[in-house]
């Protein structure tokens, strides 16, 4: 039962980083319909600040501030930095296609993430650049129930990815933020009729993804330990599943989404084995997209003629 | 009228210089080729990982790639000159490199690739070219069964890692089980199947998993280490994977033993302490014969592994079979001296050990050497 529990909570702990970077897709994918393939990009970028910040304050085994202070830092700056590029690529990448072909924002979110990954690698060199998470959060600093061991950044990523995803939840049904988002990726034309800037609710939606992509590039670092130029196209792929699994569109459905996947994932890997962790995995998701072509939580479109 | 007679001397001129400077270059390999006296110039290329996921190994290969050709130059009075490639050890980016070097008629050798995939895919490319490649660090063992006829290596084998680690395994950390995890990729499946059928044999019970070499959490696989588990065997090629295994370990407080393979020497990345690594290459620091090489390596470079002196020692043998064609009065092309690279017999290189080839390209009598890695994260070479 230990052994159940254990590969429980590491499927929750990845399955909620691919649900941050998935809420991301799905938002997006919510006000442009727009598959934006550098998103994962952002993940990694997120994941090279809290690098950065790791050793601008002395790195894992000389930290000249207080851990908790650290994190707040590296998370904060992650978001604010990657908030920032998603505006910018919205703004200089995207805008300019808004009325094309939707083939021509796919191509460029394309070009985007490739600008990304070599953009990193012309910048850090294609080096693992590598946190030492247990040098400065020791895995003494988690618990062990039984034989169950959860250490505290698995406890942090889980807590953090659930506050994150409830509030981002609360944001989008509570807020006027959230409505004029809403309204936005219902019907843009009308959106705009009604006196809503729709430029400036696209850009907010961007920020808010991207953001959450970089906090979640941060916790990745701190979790898994390397970072390289190369981590976001995974991250990406995962994370875009995990949007169409849960109904692409779908805030819930990102987050259920990708947690099943992360808990999919272990528990084949734990009770079947690693090397048909993918086959089943995928083919798992295959079998739901049959029985639920909108994804789990999606909804079917009504076009009315 | 006068600028226009100016201007059509200094095309002449021009010409004249360009078609001096034609012929002087002809001529410099020609009459190389003849009395010996004039330069002996030639093109050699270089493919190894130089950016991605495995850089720094790359980047060390092409270091000591760079070291050989500037010592050899100099004791041969050669012009050789090195043409990068770089691989990021993806056998398409390979693919690409390797055309490119074929399409090059200057290019008459080619130093690598790193990896064994990589050999794979550029192996028939070679081959139609008739260009010798000589890797430092390619071990699987399908590699020299014969089906790269231009296909060179200054290492030993994995057929020969396999069964060496399998038994030492056996003999001295005597696992009653243990889990063994390819990451899917040819070099490490290959080291895998000649691994298995030994633990078998000894009664050992195999825990036999596989991971793709992009995944980077492996608590889910940690969680099927049993306490029974004593050894956990990682033929991989990302060190930084396998450091974060060993954390995985760590967390989850497992006890058991990780035994790498020779794409785990890596110190300042692989340091999970009591740790077991294999290599092709030996430690040249602690070679006295090579402590010059070793000492300006770490002048001009910084510290290094295992990965760039084997690739010393492959543009070494490239750079004499070239020097051997030039001395032979012969103009250094991709057949001479591939012609060259056959009849190889270095008595004395800087992996301590000899280098002839069989008729397959394979190192004769090579042999790995075997680590271990102690609390401060060194790598301490255990005789014998």
């Amino acid at each position: 039962m230990s052994f159940f529990f254990q590969e429980l909570v590491n499927g929750l702990t990845v399955g909620a980083l691919y649900s941050l970077v998935a809420l991301g897709f799905s938002m997006v994918y919510g006000v442009l319909k727009l598959l934006n393939f550098a998103h994962g990009d952002l993940y990694m970028v997120g994941a090279f600040t809290g690098y950065f910040v790791l050793q601008w304050f002395g790195g894992a085994q000389g930290l000249t501030i207080p851990v908790p202070l650290l994190l707040v830092i590296m998370f904060v700056l992650a978001a604010l930095l990657t908030g920032g590029m998603g505006v910018a690529i919205e703004r200089f990448a995207y805008r300019p296609l808004r009325n094309a072909p939707r083939i021509a924002p796919l191509i460029t979110a394309i070009g985007i993430s490739f600008f990304l990954e070599n953009a990193a690698l012309l910048l850090f060199g294609g080096q693992y650049r590598v946190y030492n998470t247990p040098d400065f959060i020791p895995f003494s600093a988690g618990i062990q129930i039984g034989s169950v061991n959860i250490d505290a950044v698995q406890i942090m990523v889980i807590v953090l990815g659930t506050v994150l995803m409830v509030g981002l939840r609360q944001l989008v049904v509570r807020t006027r933020l959230g409505k004029q988002m809403r309204a936005v990726a219902a019907d843009r034309e009308a959106a705009e009729m009604l006196g809503i800037n729709v430029n400036l609710t696209i850009a907010a939606t961007f920020f808010l993804g991207s953001a959450l992509a970089g906090v979640a590039g941060v916790m990745a670092g701190l979790l898994f330990n390397q970072v390289t130029n190369y981590i976001g196209f995974l991250a990406g792929l995962k994370a875009f599943t995990a949007a169409v699994v849960g109904g692409i569109g779908s805030i819930p459905g990102a987050m259920l989404g990708g947690l099943l996947i992360g808990v999919a994932e272990s528990f084949i890997t734990g009770y079947v084995s690693s090397t048909y962790t993918n086959l089943l995995v995928f083919g798992l998701l295959i079998a739901v997209m049959l029985a639920r072509p909108t994804g789990l939580l999606g909804r079917a479109q009504v076009q009315k003629v | 009228m006068k600028g226009r007679t100016i201007i059509a001397a200094s095309v002449l001129g021009a010409l004249a210089v360009a078609g001096c400077g034609s012929s002087g270059g002809g001529g410099t390999n020609a009459g190389g080729a003849g009395g010996g006296t004039k330069a002996c110039v030639a093109s050699i290329g270089f493919e190894g990982p130089i950016t991605g996921p495995v850089a720094v190994l790359g980047q060390e290969q092409l270091h000591f790639a760079d070291l050989a050709l500037a010592a050899d130059n100099a004791a041969n009075k050669t012009k050789i000159s090195l043409d990068q490639g770089d691989t990021q050890l993806n056998p398409a980016q390979a693919t690409t490199v390797t055309q490119q070097f074929t399409s090059n008629s200057k290019i008459v050798a080619v130093v690598g690739p790193a990896g064994s995939q990589e050999v794979e895919a550029v192996g028939p490319l070679f081959a139609r070219a008739g260009i010798a490649f000589i890797s430092g660090s390619a071990t699987a063992a399908a590699l020299t069964t014969g089906k790269y006829p231009t296909f060179f290596r200054v290492v030993s084998k994995d057929s020969v890692q396999g069964p060496q680690d399998a038994n030492y395994i056996i003999n001295n950390l005597h696992p009653k089980s243990l889990m063994i995890v390819d990451d899917q990729e040819a070099y490490s499946t290959g080291l895998v199947a000649a691994m298995l059928p030994i633990f078998q044999k000894a009664g050992i019970k195999v825990d036999h998993e596989s991971v793709s070499q992009k995944v980077t959490d492996f608590s889910s696989l940690v969680a099927k280490v049993t306490p029974s588990t004593s050894v956990v065997v990682l033929p991989w090629q990302v060190a930084a994977n396998a450091q974060q295994f060993g954390r995985n370990l760590a967390q989850q407080h497992k006890k058991a033993v990780i035994f790498g393979t020779d794409g785990l020497f890596s110190p300042g990345t692989f340091t999970i302490a009591g740790s077991y690594v294999s290599s092709f290459g030996p430690d040249i620091t602690a070679i006295p014969a090579d402590a010059s090489i070793a000492a300006a390596a770490k002048a001009k470079y910084g510290s290094f592994g295992t990965f760039g002196p084997p690739v010393y020692a492959a543009t070494h043998v490239i750079d004499e079979a070239i020097a051997s064609v030039c001395k032979a009065g012969q103009t250094p092309s991709a057949s001479n001296v591939l012609a060259a690279i056959k009849k190889t017999s270095e008595p004395s290189t800087i992996l301590g050990q000899p280098i002839s080839f069989d008729s397959h390209g394979d190192l004769v009598n090579g042999k790995f050497f075997l680590f271990k890695i102690d609390s401060s994260g060194k790598y301490n070479l255990i005789p014998g």
